[in-house]
């Protein structure tokens, strides 16, 4: 008997079966990790320091388009032509749920910068919150999916969030460890995920193309 | 005929044949799907999805796309929605049906 539910999560799990979005994810939150660090080693004041927190929102909004384009380069070349390609249906968030985010994303900002102002030493939390925050997110994921290795990587966030915090390297060292960290978990995991996915499928023959 | 049965004699037989289940089972989770892909998931040979394909096209619960990815020769298929209302329409009746006879 053809199990319905297997296949159609299976569908939906071939979008990671390559480990393609985890590796362009993971080298993501390294350069993440690189520029928090890089803005440890310019004196606080400085032209340059204030430069690079300027730069912030580029490096998020390139990271994000270059984070697509990879995955489509690869995907192209890698997964397409050795087990098919599948095009994911575009979610079009309704304007309730578009609001119900904003406000969500609000609270958490809005309760974030009050910690902050009620104590400076709040920023030694930074790493655990930001670990709690991407592990929330990762797990997610995970239920949606239902892949093992998601759940791991939720829990990897947790525990490096708040490893970093109790070793007390300071707030932007210890987010730039987070991230480091982190991102060297979730691209050492996208890589373990394509050597499986590599040996497992062999590259279809597309000089003979297919014919309905 | 027992009413539990009832229910099962009025199933889309176009989708019940387990081939074309797994077909519209992949084809309704997403946009689209290439030729490779489906026949790697279903296990079929290339005639046989093409002849089941072609079934489900002349129902018109599926739409082919031929096309062109640089040199290399593409066939996307999608669900159109009859196919969608009609594989929705199966999934519940079977379970129902399922249900009914535990």
């Amino acid at each position: 008997m053809v199990d319905i539910e297997k296949i159609e999560k299976r569908t939906v799990q071939y979008f990671y079966s390559d480990g393609l979005t985890e590796i362009a994810v993971g080298l993501i939150f390294l350069l993440l990790g690189g520029y928090f660090f890089g803005q440890t080693l310019v004196p606080e004041g400085s032209p340059f320091n204030a430069a690079l927190s300027a730069l912030f929102v580029l490096v998020i909004v390139s990271a994000g388009f270059l984070v697509n384009r990879f995955i489509r380069f690869f995907k192209r070349r890698i997964t397409y032509a050795r087990t098919g390609y599948v095009a994911y249906k575009k979610k079009e968030h309704g304007p309730k749920r578009r609001v119900a985010a904003g406000i969500v994303g609000g609270i958490i900002g809005a309760s974030l910068a009050a910690l902050y102002g009620l104590s400076p030493s709040f920023k030694a939390l930074f790493p655990a919150l930001n670990g709690l925050l991407l592990a929330v997110a990762v797990l997610l994921i995970a239920i949606k999916v239902g892949l093992v290795r998601f759940y791991v990587l939720a829990a990897a966030s947790a525990v490096i969030g708040f490893a970093v915090t109790a070793a007390g390297v300071g707030d932007v060292k210890g987010i730039s460890l987070y991230y480091g960290l982190f991102g060297a978990a979730v691209t050492l995991s996208g890589l373990a995920s394509l050597v499986v996915y590599l040996r497992k499928s062999a590259r279809a023959d597309r000089e003979n193309p297919d014919a309905v | 005929m027992p009413s539990d049965l009832r229910g099962l004699a009025d199933i889309d037989r176009l989708i019940h044949e387990p081939a074309r289940l797994a077909l519209a089972a992949i084809l309704s989770v997403v946009e689209s799907a290439d030729f490779l892909y489906l026949q790697r998931e279903t296990g079929l040979t290339k005639g046989n999805l093409s002849s089941h394909l072609a079934k489900l096209e002349e129902a018109g619960y599926i739409a082919i796309e031929k096309t062109y990815r640089g040199r290399i020769p593409l066939t996307l298929v999608r669900l159109t929605d009859a196919g969608a209302a009609a594989y929705r329409a199966y999934r519940a009746r079977f379970k129902k049906f399922l249900e009914k006879t535990g």
